[in-house]
């Protein structure tokens, strides 16, 4: 059975793309991860606009992690007041990438700009991880005990001004660093079509030092609302949100996740992570080989977005 | 004879029994407009049907669209359109099928034509090893879809520059590089992007030659054209222009409108989310969190 998505102005065939949701549902219930960066590339490689990929992302995105938001605060384990520094900063970097999506699609760059992001982050986020999780597997086979996390060690985040209690994280930093990567996160959410957890963990463990329990109910609070905003903001100023594609990928994602979730309870951590990040550094070498290898067409064609 | 039976005789049959009336008849009661739309007339006796008459006719062409308007609607799949249509006074011979020298008497030429719009035409090169769009040249109107048909290959039918003159064919498709061109290019180098323009549009099955026989002749006069309209064809008008040639030359045309329109829920959300953008976003935003919230509570008793 065939659909005609009124965004992306294409006809497409609902089981592929009920199928696709459920795939990458799969692999983030499994990974406890958005699924941003598999589903957007996805859906570029299966024909729909770049810009329409990531616009409608982000709606699939809030979906996908508005359930788990909502569980993690009812565990206590969101910390409102650094979640609500990083929504901030999340909005404000949102908005000023979505202004830059409108501009890079009006000079035609938009499309190299979303592949060099994605074969930069994902090259460096699953490098690191794969060298991460090779470490603890390692470690892990020679029987040695995984060495703990140092507290109370100050680094160059800790001079800045504008100083805050975070409770629940047990920290007093300044509020910048949190809402600076809050901005980042957020920016990139609008221009790659990503929830930026990937970024924002990693940034929340080693850079703010908050406490891993409360780093992935936090993110998610973030999550939430900085899709929520980018969601409205594609769909104000580019009008590239899809709602008829996003629910089928919403439906596909939620059956997709139950079964991931029960998969991924049988694996161990660092395999996990091991196979995320061989997924990721995948994904980014089949962004880069496009990228490098020579077109079959050079010349592609496009309606006029207000200037060339 | 009675001049109702005439209608189903030979034409110059009907003129020669109303000639007969008009012989009888007071000149007042017929008037003057209805011996206007009588063709001029050899008085005396009747002749043979098969006379050839002392000047040739003009043929002209009629045709139609069997559906004047397309709905595409949430599971439209492509529509077939029938272009059908007559040659007036054809002096096509009864039967004839191919004649020996593999043409026919008549040539017909469809285009169908989409509503012309804007197009960006990017050309990618080599920057550093990574391919990167560095030039681009707007086109102020190409048509969104082009479909031919034809008796025969056009190239066969007619000279370029006739084809050139009717915009036929690919090769002939109207486009103008519009402003915004920031340097000046060679005429080369803008028949690479317009020929880029016509492949990216045929790769996407916008650009259509329908398949040989794309016009098909029924008895003397009247002929059949069959347009498939493929899933992602633009919406807007069709035009569908109709052309009948003989030697080279167009002795007539026709042109028939299609509307092709977004209808039922598909038009509603593309509508609505160009016209109301922030309620469409709010909505969209609305929709993503409770469906999934529904989904997960689903499941959770399902598992549960």
């Amino acid at each position: 059975m065939n659909i005609y998505l009124p965004i992306a102005e294409m006809s497409v065939n609902v089981a592929v793309f009920l199928s696709m949701g459920c795939a990458v549902g799969f692999l983030s219930g499994m990974f406890g991860v958005g699924g941003g960066f598999l589903l957007t590339p996805l859906l570029i490689f299966m024909g729909v606009p770049t810009a329409v990929s990531v616009g409608t992302g982000s709606m699939q995105i809030l979906a996908s992690s508005v359930s788990g938001a909502i569980a993690q605060y009812r565990r206590r384990n969101v910390d409102i007041k650094m979640g609500l520094v990083l929504v901030a900063g999340g909005v404000v970097g949102a908005a000023i990438g979505v202004g830059l999506v409108r501009i890079l699609r009006q000079i035609g760059q938009f499309d190299l700009f979303v592949s060099l992001s994605y074969v930069l982050f994902l090259g460096a986020v699953g490098g690191l991880m794969m060298i991460e999780s090779v470490g603890a597997i390692r470690r892990a086979r020679s029987g040695k005990a995984v060495t703990a996390r140092k507290t109370g060690q100050h680094s160059w985040v800790h001079g800045l001004p504008f100083k805050m209690r975070f409770k629940r994280s047990k920290l007093y930093i300044s509020a910048l660093p949190p809402a600076a990567i809050g901005a980042f996160v957020g920016f990139l959410a609008a221009v790659m079509g990503v929830g930026g957890g990937f970024v924002m963990v990693p940034a929340m463990i080693y850079l703010l030092r908050v406490p891993t329990s409360v780093v992935i109910g936090t993110s998610l609070f973030q999550i939430v609302f900085v899709m929520g905003v980018t969601t409205l903001l594609q769909a104000m100023q580019n009008k590239t949100v899809d709602v008829v594609l996003a629910i089928l990928l919403i439906v596909g994602g939620v059956i997709g996740a139950q079964l991931g979730v029960i998969a991924g309870a049988r694996l161990k951590g660092e395999q996990l992570r091991f196979l995320l990040a061989a997924l990721v550094l995948l994904v980014c070498l089949r962004i880069g080989w496009e990228l490098i290898v020579r077109p079959g067409e050079i010349y592609s064609i496009g309606p006029l977005l207000g200037g060339i | 004879m009675a001049p109702i039976a005439a209608g189903r005789t030979d034409r110059r049959l009907t003129v020669a029994a109303c000639a007969a009336v008009l012989l009888v008849l007071p000149h007042a009661v017929l008037g003057q407009g209805f011996q206007r739309t009588l063709p001029p007339v050899q008085m005396g006796p009747r002749q043979p049907p098969v006379a050839q008459p002392p000047q040739d006719p003009v043929e002209t062409v009629e045709a139609d669209v069997s559906t004047r308007s397309v709905e595409v609607t949430t599971g439209f799949t492509g529509h077939e359109i029938l272009v059908f249509g007559a040659i007036d006074n054809s002096q096509q011979p009864e039967s004839r099928g191919q004649d020996q020298s593999g043409s026919s008497y008549y040539d017909v030429v469809v285009v169908v034509e989409g509503t012309p719009y804007p197009v960006v035409v990017r050309r990618k090169s080599d920057v550093a090893g990574v391919w990167i769009n560095t030039s681009s040249v707007l086109f102020a109107s190409v048509p969104s879809y082009y479909a031919i048909a034809s008796t025969r290959p056009i190239d066969q039918i007619a000279g370029p520059g006739v084809l050139e003159r009717n915009s036929i064919g690919f090769a002939h498709i109207k486009m103008t590089p519009g402003g915004g061109i920031k340097w000046k290019l060679s005429d080369y180098e803008l028949s690479g992007f317009r020929a880029a323009v016509i492949r990216l549009k045929q790769a996407e099955h916008l650009y259509v030659v329908e398949a040989k026989d794309g016009v098909t002749f029924t008895g003397r006069s009247l002929f059949r054209s069959t347009i498939a309209l493929p899933a992602n064809v633009p919406v807007g008008p069709l035009v569908a222009r109709t052309y009948l040639f003989r030697n080279g030359e167009v002795l007539s045309a026709h042109i028939a409108r299609v509307t092709l329109e977004r209808k039922g829920i598909e038009r509603v959300l593309h509508d609505f989310a160009f016209r109301y953008p922030f309620t469409y976003g709010m909505i969209a935003v609305i929709l993503a969190a409770l469906a999934g919230l529904l989904g997960t509570a689903f499941f959770r008793r399902e598992v549960a």
